[in-house]
């Protein structure tokens, strides 16, 4: 390739960063096996996930851990996670030419792929809506606003492999007016093109750009046809792939050739693995898989495989943790799971960690329901390689036979929620349970009327420590 | 058998240097899970787990040797379990050396309307506010189910500074009975260590004759309790000398609750070989670094944009960078102190390194003695100049003959 070729596409297109294999590659609506190839990254065979972090981080798990014990390859970050300050920090990351600051930030190894967007994925819902230069963004000290502009400099001083644009997205109603629904068409065509514009005008080295990756809306498909139009002819050279934002909008694609061979990502969080097969049956390459930090926060240990192992019988997808009856199992989360908490912890620790407010617990956790996805994706990708789209088809149909609909629920207390993870709202239960209670006003009495006369010689040692006492009266 | 040796049916104890300035000394603790080199810091993983990392993590650090809190184990996840389980090794995922407190600590400190009486501590029970006896015998019992290699004896326990003499006899002649019932009690001898704790609050008097007592009763290790309980320096120093002037030199000495790096390392010149204390890992959860410059709070506005490793030139995980090493920056702490559980991990893996590098880094300067010369690049490190040196470090230093002042 001659340098003046990289003038003429300044968007780095005549890369090719996805390979679709097999037959399969035609239809854009249904499973499809590819292969991702970053610069400098491991090649991701597709279908496969990416992880979910909060503040740049996969919740509680140490970048160690991250890389010994799981085979995540791309983390999900958002800009609001790191924009709380007048001068973010982030953007003043010592960078280098081989270096991407977002990595760097938050300690990802080189070998990872950081997807960055604007918002936490699922995104807290704002007080106001969007409006038609800025997007509303919540940081962990409040709302703000973000420019098209803002947003295209953050991602060229951060320099995430991937990039998803800003989108205008459907605001508090699940069933907006047309009216909204065909500006959210518009505004997203007029930020990307802006987006593109400042990205391509940017003398950025070629060699750490980011991979556009752009919104597919969740309307309908008469409401931005024309957007979908703009995407594959006039934009097509300087996209690399597409963040999917409704995948029931998927059959529709194949009204636009052009789209077909870009890797598909989807950004509607799938909340189960059958979600997450029907995702993929609809030709969704990559997952977004916050379900599993949700699924260790509530305790859970998910037990599912694809394909789905041929017993009798309705099977759970995960075992709640908190259940005392593994109290005392002295045998893996699962049985055979080679993963790194499966082969040195067992149930019963598992269970006395979640019981005793223990934070490894969920650090365990996160290992093995990352272990388990991971597993999945491979299931679905040696199913399609093995058998094609009728194999995945029927080994999907009997997986939603073999198991629930979904994962059980944690009956324990959850990690400390913080005020990024949820918007509090007027009359609204308390989402933290108070961490003590005054032991002298309510609970002083009740002990005190337990006590038994003490014994005349006794000495009577009371050294009082309130929160702990308290602690443990909250088990009563 | 060398003179340097000491065995017992679980242990050996082997003394490798000793200072010739100083009282400290380097030696090899060989337990029933493998060798550790002491002097040695203790962390503490109260409830079986070190707060949010893994027992690899822990391991990583170069930890042989943890804490676990027999009060918080007999709670959650009881006795019953722990029987069940086999042990709070197996419980834990943990292949090496854990010591066990007695209990007794817990009952007096956590507990509202404790009581103690010949029989052992009386309390309620935090389930369900019924009444429960704690004593020698359940202790020992509930030890020797965990499993722990090292186990402390039930003692009465009263804060240094109570100014009731009669009572602090009492509290000091019962722990030497108290010891007589859980060596009764103690079934497995030859797999668990025993160690007694040495009472006697602050008069010097009293801790030489508790010394005379439990020595008489040769288990194979000596603990000095009661301290670390809000008395002043001075006066836990002048304790921890008074005692290990009585104590063989071929027995491990393990002072209790003892953390701050400046405690640590003049208890070391004192004497004093095993140490253990929350606030290291307690205090990274409230988002501070322990360093040779003295402790940094990272959540302070300055760290925001500070991209440099939580200590340069540290060697733990978390500073180390390229393959082997995370890479972590003060910056990125800030950034998720007290928001994301992975900050205090982090931070509580740093910590914990310190820890124990400072105690490899003080037994090496024993090795080769040098270990005036370390203590002066210790104090150099965490002050400016020597005015500001602590009063009490220094004095104690003085009795042991290292004066920093000069």
């Amino acid at each position: 390739m001659s340098d003046s070729n990289l003038d003429n596409t300044p968007n780095m297109s005549n890369r090719k960063i996805f390979e679709l294999i097999g037959s399969a590659a035609v239809d854009s609506s249904a499973a499809r096996l590819g292969k991702l190839s970053l610069p400098g990254k491991k090649v991701i065979d597709t279908p496969n996930f990416f992880a979910v972090t909060s503040r740049g981080a996969v919740p509680h798990l140490t970048p160690d851990n991250l890389t010994r014990h799981t085979s995540v390859n791309g983390l999900y970050m958002a800009l609001e996670d790191f924009i709380e300050k007048k001068e973010p920090p982030v953007y003043q990351t010592p960078g280098s030419e081989t270096s991407r600051r977002l990595h760097k930030f938050t300690a990802l190894p080189s070998e990872n792929i950081s997807i960055l967007g604007p918002r936490r994925s699922p995104a807290v819902t704002t007080p106001y809506g969007n409006t038609p230069k800025a997007m509303t963004v919540f940081t962990c000290t409040g709302f703000r606003s973000v420019t098209v502009p803002e947003y295209a400099s953050a991602v060229q001083l951060l320099q995430p492999d991937i990039v998803l644009p800003m989108a205008e997205l459907p605001h508090t109603s699940t069933t907006p007016s047309s009216k909204k629904l065909i500006r959210m068409a518009e505004r997203t065509e007029v930020w990307l093109d802006e987006f593109l514009m400042r990205l391509s005008s940017s003398k950025a080295p070629e060699a750490l750009g980011s991979s556009v990756f752009a919104p597919v809306l969740p309307v309908e498909y008469p409401i931005q046809w024309d957007y979908l139009r703009h995407l594959s002819e006039d934009v097509l050279d300087k996209i690399e792939g597409l963040a999917v934002y409704g995948t029931n909008l998927l059959p529709e694609l194949v009204n636009y050739p052009p789209l077909t061979p870009l890797p598909k990502l989807s950004m509607d969080p799938p909340k189960t693995p059958h979600e997450v097969l029907r995702q993929i049956s609809l030709g969704i390459d990559i997952c977004t898989v916050g379900f599993a930090n949700s699924t260790s926060d509530a305790g859970v240990a998910m037990t599912f495989s694809f394909p789905p192992p041929s017993v009798d019988g309705v099977q759970p997808l995960g075992i709640n943790m908190w259940s005392p009856e593994h109290n005392v199992a002295v045998v893996p989360l699962v049985e055979g799971c080679p993963c790194y908490t499966c082969t040195k912890h067992h149930q019963a620790y598992l269970h006395h960690l979640l019981n005793a407010k223990e934070m490894l617990g969920w650090n365990l956790l996160q290992i093995h329901n990352h272990h388990v996805i991971d597993q999945f994706f491979a299931g679905i990708r040696e199913t399609l390689a093995k058998g094609g789209q009728a194999a995945f088809e029927e080994a999907a149909r009997k997986f939603t036979a073999a198991y629930e609909p979904v994962l059980p629920e944690g009956t324990g207390a959850r990690p400390r929620a913080r005020g990024y993870h949820f918007k509090s709202e007027a009359s609204a239960d308390r989402i933290n349970k108070p961490a003590w209670v005054d032991l002298d006003k309510e609970a002083s009495a009740q002990i005190a009327s337990l006590a038994p006369e003490p014994d005349s010689r006794d000495e009577v040692v009371a050294v009082v420590d309130v929160e702990a006492a308290a602690a443990a009266l909250s088990i009563s | 058998m060398a003179s340097n040796v000491y065995s017992a049916p679980a242990l050996t104890f082997e003394l490798i240097a000793k200072c010739s300035t100083t009282r400290a000394r380097a030696s090899i603790l060989t337990l029933p899970h493998g060798p550790v080199q002491l002097p040695v810091f203790m962390p503490v993983a109260t409830q079986a787990s070190l707060k949010g990392i893994t027992p690899e993590q822990l391991e990583d650090t170069g930890c042989r040797l943890c804490l676990n809190n027999t009060y918080h184990l007999g709670l959650k996840p009881g006795q019953e379990v722990l029987d069940a389980v086999g042990g709070a090794h197996k419980l834990q995922g943990w292949n090496h050396n854990l010591l066990t407190d007695s209990g007794g600590f817990q009952m007096v400190s956590l507990l509202k309307l404790a009581t103690i009486t010949e029989e052992g501590v009386r309390f309620l029970s935090p389930h369900d506010g019924s009444p429960m006896l704690l004593t020698p015998e359940h202790s020992i019992d509930l030890q020797n189910t965990i499993g722990s290699d090292i186990m402390m004896q039930l003692d009465d326990v009263l804060v240094t500074t109570s100014p009731d003499k009669a009572r602090m006899r009492e509290a000091m002649e019962r722990s030497v009975r108290w010891l007589d019932r859980c060596i009764a009690a103690h079934k497995n001898p030859d797999r668990q260590n025993l160690f007694c704790i040495i009472q006697g609050g602050l008069d010097l008097d009293m801790r030489r004759e508790c010394c005379r007592e439990m020595l008489a009763r040769d288990t194979p290790g000596i603990a000095i309790g009661g301290l670390s309980g809000g008395e002043a320096k001075a006066d836990y120093c002048r304790v921890v000398e008074t005692c290990t002037a009585l104590l063989p030199d071929l027995k491990p000495r393990y002072v209790m609750g003892i953390g701050y790096p400046e405690d640590l390392i003049v208890s070391v010149a004192l004497g004093a070989d095993m140490f253990d204390c929350v606030w290291p890992t307690r205090t990274a959860r409230f988002g501070n670094a322990i360093t040779k410059r003295g402790v940094l709070n990272i959540r302070n506005s300055k760290y925001a944009t500070d991209f440099g490793p939580i200590e340069p030139g540290c060697g733990c995980m978390c500073c180390r960078e390229g393959e082997d090493g995370m890479g972590i920056t003060r910056a990125y702490i800030h950034h998720n102190a007290s928001k994301e559980t992975v900050a205090a991990h982090l931070l509580t893996i740093h910590n914990v390194w310190y820890q124990l590098q400072l105690m490899r880094e003080i037994r090496q300067s024993i090795v080769e003695d040098r270990f005036p010369a370390y203590i002066r690049e210790f104090f150099a490190g965490l002050y400016e100049d020597k005015t500001q040196y602590p009063e009490w470090a220094v004095d104690a230093l003085k009795m042991v003959g290292v004066d920093l002042t000069i």
